[in-house]
């Protein structure tokens, strides 16, 4: 795992509390440079962008997360909701 | 508690008798097709076989008594204006009549309709505007001048108080509600958000991106927020 990479993660999370989700959105892109295999990083840009109404992007954020892990529950849900919308 | 008459039970009828129903309105169902209105027994206060265009029937029907009545006849124009004179004669405060065309509407309100509606063309421009602006989620209409809006709240707008805002001044609109997504981390270490209502909001809220807005006002207040 890559050090910086987890910090990027760590601090979307922190950005995602604070409900700061476009910052969060900002160091998910460079995550998701760095390792593009992770669910987490999709599965955290789905979060910020259903929480900014962007639903497109979050419903394509959630199917990239479960794409690489098609167990991730949370993203799951997530998109199931969206698409009964 | 108000009363509704409504006559006809054709697929505008019946949903409308239903929804009334659903929210606890006393209802009474007319209609002249007998399977009609078998299929509203149980679910509306009286559901009764009659031809509506016999007025006598209507009264002894004790029609009379009721606040509002909604016809919604289908095809037959003249079956509608015909049911609208009696209603209106018969003293009903608020006559809601069901329409297709703009000539038919303005014999029927000749004849006294109160309101006509245009149930498949205000569904299209409805969809129509929510479709040309796809920030805004819906639109309750209050009156013809007045409405609510639900919409996200304009870049704009963002990190700052609704004191600091002024939007009753400056846009004429209140804000009755705020939506917004509480993050929170999960047991699992991953971060989820649950919806939150904020009814009433303070002078000192601030909104974030994100936030959307319940916002009441008249139309053209509305829409010039709508477009910030």
């Amino acid at each position: 795992m890559n050090a910086v990479f987890d910090d990027l993660i760590e601090l979307s999370d922190f950005y995602i509390l604070s409900q700061k989700f476009e910052e969060a959105i900002k160091v998910l892109k460079k995550a998701e440079k760095i390792e593009k295999m992770n669910a987490k990083v999709y599965y955290n840009l789905g979060i910020a962008y259903e929480a900014l109404n962007e639903k497109d992007n979050a419903r394509d954020a959630y199917r990239l997360a479960l794409k690489i892990n098609p167990e991730f529950k949370s993203a799951q849900e997530h998109l199931d909701r969206l698409i009964e919308e | 508690m108000r009363q509704f008459v409504v006559i006809g039970l054709g697929r505008f009828g019946s949903s409308i008798a239903r929804a009334l129903s659903e929210k606890n309105f006393e209802v009474l169902a007319i209609d002249e097709n007998e399977e009609r209105v078998k299929e509203m027994e149980g679910i509306v206060s009286q559901a009764v076989v009659l031809d509506a265009t016999d007025e006598k029937a209507l009264r002894e029907l004790g029609v009379s008594d009721f606040d509002t009545a909604i016809v919604s006849m289908g095809e037959t124009v003249e079956d509608s204006i015909m049911i609208t004179l009696a209603l209106k004669e018969m003293g009903l405060k608020q006559v809601i009549v069901k329409c297709k065309s703009d000539l038919h509407s303005k014999i029927l309100k000749k004849a006294g309709a109160d309101r006509i509606i245009f149930p498949e063309r205000e569904m299209a421009e409805r969809l129509a505007e929510s479709l040309a602006s796809p920030k805004i989620f819906d639109f309750i209409e209050l009156s013809k001048t007045h409405g609510i809006i639900e919409m996200i709240a304009p870049k704009k707008l963002i990190n700052k108080t609704l004191t600091e805002l002024k939007l009753r001044t400056k846009y004429g609109v209140s804000v009755i509600a705020i939506k917004r997504k509480l993050p929170y981390s999960k047991k699992d270490g991953t971060t989820d958000f649950k919806e939150e209502i904020i009814i009433g909001p303070g002078p000192d809220d601030e909104l974030i991106s994100g936030d959307v807005l319940i916002l009441l006002g008249s139309n053209v207040d509305l829409d010039k927020i709508e477009k910030l």
